[in-house]
């Protein structure tokens, strides 16, 4: 099945053709659609997001949380979303203004793009690059400048301390990342998360990379957490030591860009554990089975659209299944202070993972069958 | 000629300027701050060029290590030295200017009269987009297998130089005042902070 | 012959020294692993509580639609009868800042205080009670009400005509579901919300404490006299 499943710009090419419209005209109109999807898609993900961690702190505290904006609340991140966009958009009088503009929009900007490589289904994403998971190891190391970039324009010892620490952070835990995602790339012998997701839905839920990873999976959502400076993590904008730390200076929409940034790459790096670990798309039962008891061929119209749904729904559905952990969490444990943050990542998670990819190598060798040859 | 081809050009003329103007701005701007976040502008757009060039394995490599990884240290270090405190002025400064001025002017030179005496092979060969990853690791750990163990070797070696220099504790004597250190103040246990009940 | 069995001996020394550095290093790689798994373990427990709190009731009460009742002795805005007040500013003197303003003047014709405004600005005011406690016509009281926000801090400072207002009940607002504090409830109940008006509150009610006291006060009245009869005989 390597061409299977829905592709929407081949018919929507097909049907712009219908309309006499030149393919590469076809193409250029093609082209700004899926962006748009990814930021609307990662907006309303950052609603959701905002109204779970919401309800669900709620709950965790035996409080009810937002209740009266809309039913259940559902509205409440749209209230503050406006009111943080029509609030003054204030400028430290001696802050550097350019970088203090610029900061933001360079935390904000590479994590809507690692979105590109982010799939739903067979081609039900944005760009299925050959570099794919790379790519967003590449981009999301270009955070921290941004990050240190507001640090340093706020003019304010907080503001810098706070700039200083996420860097420090988001540099110690990008490596065991990689590291990590390494062990899955070596099994899987593809960086694009397609093949990532396509590799372990052979059997089902038994051929997910969580069983032949489990450490890797671990380790991997700890580190995304520390990217994402979630708790316990969370020391870059400590409330009790360094007010915000580096968003202490922000208001309105600039501050809403970082918060944006923040809840969009918790729920990034939540779809990115599904595609790697959790199967992605992948039903917990093969779709092939499902259809065979349907007595439907696979690549039939009504499978066809059954599996993309399918699809779309079970990859959001795992990454909310993470968000929810993630903020479960974050009411559980305490935050670390920096030298134990620097020791777990330095002198505990660097050399487990290590070993991990020396294992999963010497496993792939022995066991090329289950391994990936 | 076709749109993308346009495009093309329009990213490779934006990209060349931003990767021109940046480093002027690298080396011209007085303040370091400054310097420092064009750095990273430049090597971002030098990615865009690799990009153009269909090697996006060696553009991400790029943001990787250079953006990602060089750059933030440097910023990393400006900003934990950062005493804005005016340097000291150097004697026969205007001089030494020229000079590198007119230094740089000869390297600009040659380089142009060299892009222009060789023959290029154009169009050159055929790109293998996806493969080049393949390729890349090919040639790393055959041909270039060599060079690449050395930069290894030679990263180790910074590494270790860094950590002897950073912990001075490590040794025997103190640099000033050349006395013995007592090497058992800095081997003693550490001591848990939370004793265990359980024992 | 002695020569080598030194030799042997040596060698097993080193070999035993070998032997005890391994070991070392694996017990210490034996604790680290313990203390990672310890450490996860602890981890889950602490999530397993916090998952548990996800299926409670929340325990809040929703403020503007329901309310706590004040309990029986709750120290909230002072009530003032104008009336009964004798001008005496006894109130004034017990207050730990002088904060209630009296203002009187002397009948010369009568020789008797005539009160024209009594006032408490309950911006300064920390409802010790001391004025409630001290004033000798009762003519002061305390109430359940603790709203007593304000746009402006000068209109808390409540004249005679504020002061003598009575507060709306918390039990009698239509608009306002009363909630009974967790001391209030019936035994074994932790939630307000299930339970019925009619439902006593565990332990003794004031009344029946105050029945209490008094039996056990006229019991030791009865004695203290039998004792000190006792002490009489012994003088004789």
């Amino acid at each position: 099945m390597v061409n299977s499943g829905l592709d929407i710009e081949l018919s929507f090419n097909q049907a712009m053709k219908g309309f006499g419209i030149s393919p590469e005209i076809a193409h250029l109109l093609w082209l700004p659609l899926p962006m748009l999807l990814v930021l609307i898609a990662a907006v309303i993900g950052v609603l959701v997001t905002v109204w779970l961690e919401r309800k669900v702190s709620a709950a965790a505290q035996q409080r009810i949380g937002p209740e009266y904006a809309g039913a259940l609340g559902i509205l409440q991140p749209m209230a503050d979303g406006l009111k943080l966009l029509v609030k003054e958009d204030i400028i430290p009088a001696r802050a550097d203004s350019l970088l203090f503009t610029l900061g933001p929009i360079l935390v904000l900007v590479p994590v809507i793009l690692s979105w590109l490589i982010v799939p739903f289904g067979q081609n039900l994403l944005i760009s299925n690059v050959g570099i794919g998971i790379f790519l967003w190891i590449a981009l999301s190391s270009i955070q921290p400048i941004g990050l240190l970039m507001s640090g340093y324009a706020s003019n304010n010892k907080y503001s810098l301390l706070g700039g200083l620490r996420a860097a420090a952070q988001s540099i110690s835990y990008e490596i065991p990342l990689a590291l990590s995602v390494l062990a899955i790339v070596l099994m899987t012998n593809s960086l694009s998360t397609v093949d990532i997701v396509q590799q372990q839905n052979g059997l089902g839920v038994i051929s997910w990379n969580i069983w032949r990873q489990p450490v890797g999976f671990l380790i991997f959502w700890i580190c995304a957490l520390a990217e994402c400076e979630r708790l316990p993590f969370d020391l870059p904008e400590a409330e009790e030591e360094l007010v915000a730390g580096y968003q202490t200076e922000y208001a309105g929409m600039k501050f809403a860009l970082f918060y944006l940034g923040s809840y969009i790459n918790l729920v990034l790096s939540a779809l990115l554990v599904s595609v790697l670990y959790l199967g992605g798309w992948g039903f917990p039962i093969p779709v092939e089975w499902l259809a065979s008891w349907l007595h439907q061929p696979i690549h039939s119209p009504i499978i066809e659209i059954l599996t993309g749904s399918i699809g779309i729904i079970m990859t959001i559905l795992k990454a909310y299944l993470l968000v929810f952990f993630a903020i479960l969490l974050r009411w559980t444990t305490p935050r670390v202070r920096i030298d134990q943050l620097l020791d777990l990542g330095w002198k505990f998670l660097l050399p487990i993972s290590l070993v991990n990819l020396l294992v999963t190598a010497s496993l792939k060798l022995a066991f090329p069958l289950a391994f990936g040859g | 000629m076709h749109i993308a081809q346009y495009t093309e050009l329009i990213c490779f003329i934006i990209l060349g300027a931003v990767i021109i103007i940046g480093s002027l701005g690298v080396v011209l701007l007085n303040n370091i701050v400054y310097s420092a976040f064009l750095l990273g502008g430049v090597f971002m757009s030098i990615a865009g060029l690799y990009l153009l060039l269909n090697a996006s394995f060696v553009a991400a490599a790029q943001v990787l290590v250079y953006v990602g990884a060089v750059n933030v240290l440097i910023i990393f270090a400006i900003m934990l030295v950062n005493k804005r405190e005016e340097l000291s002025p150097i004697k026969g400064l205007k001089l030494r200017r020229f000079i590198s001025g007119g230094v740089c002017a000869c390297l600009l030179g040659l380089l142009i009269r060299v892009n222009l005496t060789t023959k290029w092979n154009m169009p050159g060969p055929a790109s293998i987009g996806e493969g080049s990853t393949v390729r890349i690791g090919e040639h790393l750990f055959t041909d270039y297998l060599l060079p690449f163990e050395l930069a290894s070797v030679l990263l180790l070696m910074a590494m270790i130089g860094a950590i002897v220099l950073a912990r001075r504790d490590v040794l025997n004597t103190d640099e000033e005042t050349q006395e013995k250190i007592n090497q058992e103040i800095i081997e003693e246990k550490k001591q848990p902070l939370l004793i265990d009940q359980s024992s | 012959m002695k020569k080598n069995d030194n030799w042997i001996n040596v060698n097993i020394r080193i070999s035993e020294i070998q032997f005890d550095l391994m070991m070392g290093f694996f017990q210490k790689i034996i604790d680290y692993t313990k203390d990672a798994i310890n450490a996860a373990s602890y981890l889950t427990q602490g999530l397993a509580v916090t998952f548990d709190h996800m299926r409670r009731r929340p325990v809040t009460v929703q403020y503007p639609y329901e309310k706590l009742i004040p309990s029986e002795r709750y120290r909230g805005r002072i009530h003032y009868e104008f009336d009964k007040c004798i001008a005496c500013e006894v109130c004034v003197r017990v207050c730990p800042i002088n904060l209630p303003v009296v203002d009187w003047v002397m009948n010369k014709e009568t020789k008797k205080k005539e009160l024209r405004n009594y006032s408490i600005d309950f911006g300064a005011c920390i409802f010790c009670g001391n004025c409630v406690e001290y004033c000798p016509t009762n003519c002061l009281s305390m109430t359940e009400e603790y709203e007593l926000a304000a746009f402006d801090r000068h209109s808390l400072n409540y004249d005679n005509v504020a002061l003598g207002r009575l507060p709306t009940s918390v039990t009698t607002d239509p608009s306002v579901q009363p909630l009974r504090e967790l001391a209030y409830l019936p035994k074994g109940k932790m939630d307000p919300h299930e339970v019925s008006p009619d439902d006593l509150r565990v332990g003794k009610l004031p009344a029946e404490v105050m029945d209490w006291m008094k039996t056990d006060a006229l019991n030791n009245q009865s004695q203290q006299v039998n004792s000190n009869e006792v002490k009489d005989t012994h003088l004789d």
